[in-house]
């Protein structure tokens, strides 16, 4: 007979939790949420796979969303005239990016592809407009961790811009 | 059937996401709403036929009193001397009317026979309508997954851009439509309490409001199909009455049975309705160009009637957002 005072009475209990709410739980734009709201992004997000080298998005293309990292590995870049890659940034498991697409339909500053088998999680402008005319307090409080994602971002931009001023030598 | 059942869908579905949010149970929430809405829609029809055949009935009665029939020749002699003089020189042979009743009566007959199976097939059509339209509401989100699903990552955005620009322009289209169509309904309905004098009761004024309400979803045609059910019943309740067949409007314009004092009355209404309702409720909702509009009215009506004046605008504005993102693409091919 097992001990109760021992046994792992809560084995399995997170079980039921997908592997999508998992990695979206690691994402700070949905910071706070309830199980019950994530549950409710889960059925919004769209599962994407994308073979290396495959493009996800070009640069000044339309965006329409963000996109989040369950598994694989992606990298941003920039391309000069003669089709030379300069890397931004390589991205993987639970990372995300494009996340300002959730605010506005602006260009994309960059080219994001796959390196290698991914799979992404999209969540996209129309679906949040969408979420925010059916329960406002959940679309209040992603666009609230969206805000904080974006001052956190201007903030950093703002120091690297001071640094690089330092540098620069005075006329 | 599946287009009517979408166009359903359209108009029911926030009301279901709604009431799924309050009972967590999109079934039941599906079933309440349709069952609710067939319901008033029995009860309105039921309501309305029972009041039109008691008016009816008391038209009769009326019809079979001598003086009423001295009314109405005296109503046809008035609308004939308001005619130009060759309308009234025109007098039909009387052999040739003779046959063409006996065509008539035949005619009637026919087309009751038709009618009867007609009846059969709308109920068939109306009852799988309901079914799709329930199967729609149920699995509309996961149904919207499973084509988005299917879209190349290629074209994933703009797919999943175009479907929201074709939802967002239906259902802005239905529900700024449906507003309006309730503002001239009830504008309609106070009008015509205001005029009163018809005779008719409670009841009746708010079904011939509610039926102009509803025509006003067709546009342009719509407004006049409205005002119709008005003059008729105001015809039906004033026969022999005088003060009617000698009503004058404002004093000055002959105005049997009330005819354009009600007129007047849904010209009010629909103007209205056109300057200040409609472009608040709806507004550019659709951004076709009025011609368009009229253009799309004439293919709609030639093809599909009534009901194809009905979707006309609409689906000539899904038409324009499918045009604009796929002109939008083909520009930018290169960002694909």
């Amino acid at each position: 007979m097992k001990n109760a005072l021992w046994t792992n009475l809560f084995e399995g209990w997170q079980k039921t939790e997908s592997q999508t709410v998992m990695t979206l739980k690691q994402v700070p734009i949905f910071r706070g949420l309830t199980n019950k709201e994530f549950r409710e992004i889960e059925k919004l997000i769209h599962e994407r796979t994308y073979k290396p080298q495959e493009i996800i998005f070009r640069y000044q293309a339309r965006g329409e969303g963000m996109y989040i990292i369950l598994s694989g590995e992606v990298e941003i870049y920039l391309e000069d005239e003669k089709g030379n890659k300069n890397i931004l940034a390589v991205l993987r498991d639970g990372e995300f990016f494009g996340e300002l697409s959730l605010l506005d339909a602006e260009e994309r500053s960059a080219t994001a592809a796959a390196t290698k088998n991914t799979i992404l999680l999209g969540f996209f402008r129309p679906d949040l407009l969408s979420l925010m005319e059916r329960n406002a307090e959940l679309g209040n409080k992603i666009l609230m961790n969206l805000a904080r994602v974006t001052s956190t971002r201007l903030r950093k931009t703002n120091e690297l811009l001071t640094e690089a001023q330092k540098l620069q030598p005075r006329p | 059937m599946l287009i009517f059942a979408f166009l359903f869908t359209s108009v029911l579905l926030p009301s279901v996401d709604f009431l799924e949010r309050k009972i967590k149970s999109r079934g039941l929430s599906v079933l309440i709403i349709t069952v609710a809405l067939c319901a008033t829609f029995v009860l309105f029809l039921g309501s309305f036929a029972s009041n039109f055949i008691e008016q009816a009935s008391s038209f009769s009665t009326r019809l079979n009193e001598e003086h009423t029939m001295d009314n109405l020749n005296v109503f046809m002699e008035k609308v004939m001397d308001a005619m130009p003089d060759f309308v009234s020189e025109f007098k039909p042979d009387e052999t040739a009317l003779a046959t063409k009743l006996q065509d008539v009566v035949k005619g009637v007959i026919q087309n009751l026979l038709t009618f009867a199976g007609k009846v059969g097939g709308f109920i068939f059509t109306t009852i799988m309508v309901i079914i799709f339209t329930i199967i729609l509401l149920h699995e509309y989100h996961n149904f919207k997954r499973s084509l988005v699903h299917f879209i190349p990552n290629k074209y994933f955005e703009v797919g999943l851009r175009l479907i929201f620009n074709i939802e967002h322009q239906i259902s802005s289209y239905l529900r700024g439509q449906l507003l309006a169509a309730s503002s001239v309904g009830i504008m309609s309905i106070i009008g015509l309490f205001i005029l009163n004098l018809m005779g008719a009761n409670l009841t009746l004024i708010v079904f011939i409001g509610i039926i102009a309400g509803l025509a006003n979803l067709i546009p342009l045609v719509g407004p006049f199909v409205g005002m119709i059910p008005a003059i008729l019943i105001a015809i039906m309740n004033n026969l022999g009455n005088e003060a009617a067949m000698n009503h004058y409007l404002f004093g000055v314009i002959p105005s049997w049975f009330y005819i354009f004092d009600i007129a007047l009355m849904f010209l009010i209404v629909q103007q209205i309705d056109n300057n200040f309702v409609t472009p608040i409720l709806v507004g550019e909702s659709v951004g076709l160009h009025p011609i368009m509009v009229i253009i799309a009215l004439l293919i709609g009506g030639t093809l599909l009637g009534p009901l194809g004046m009905l979707f006309a605008v609409p689906a000539a504005g899904v038409l324009k957002v499918i045009f604009q993102e796929v002109s939008f693409v083909t520009k930018n091919a290169h960002l694909l």
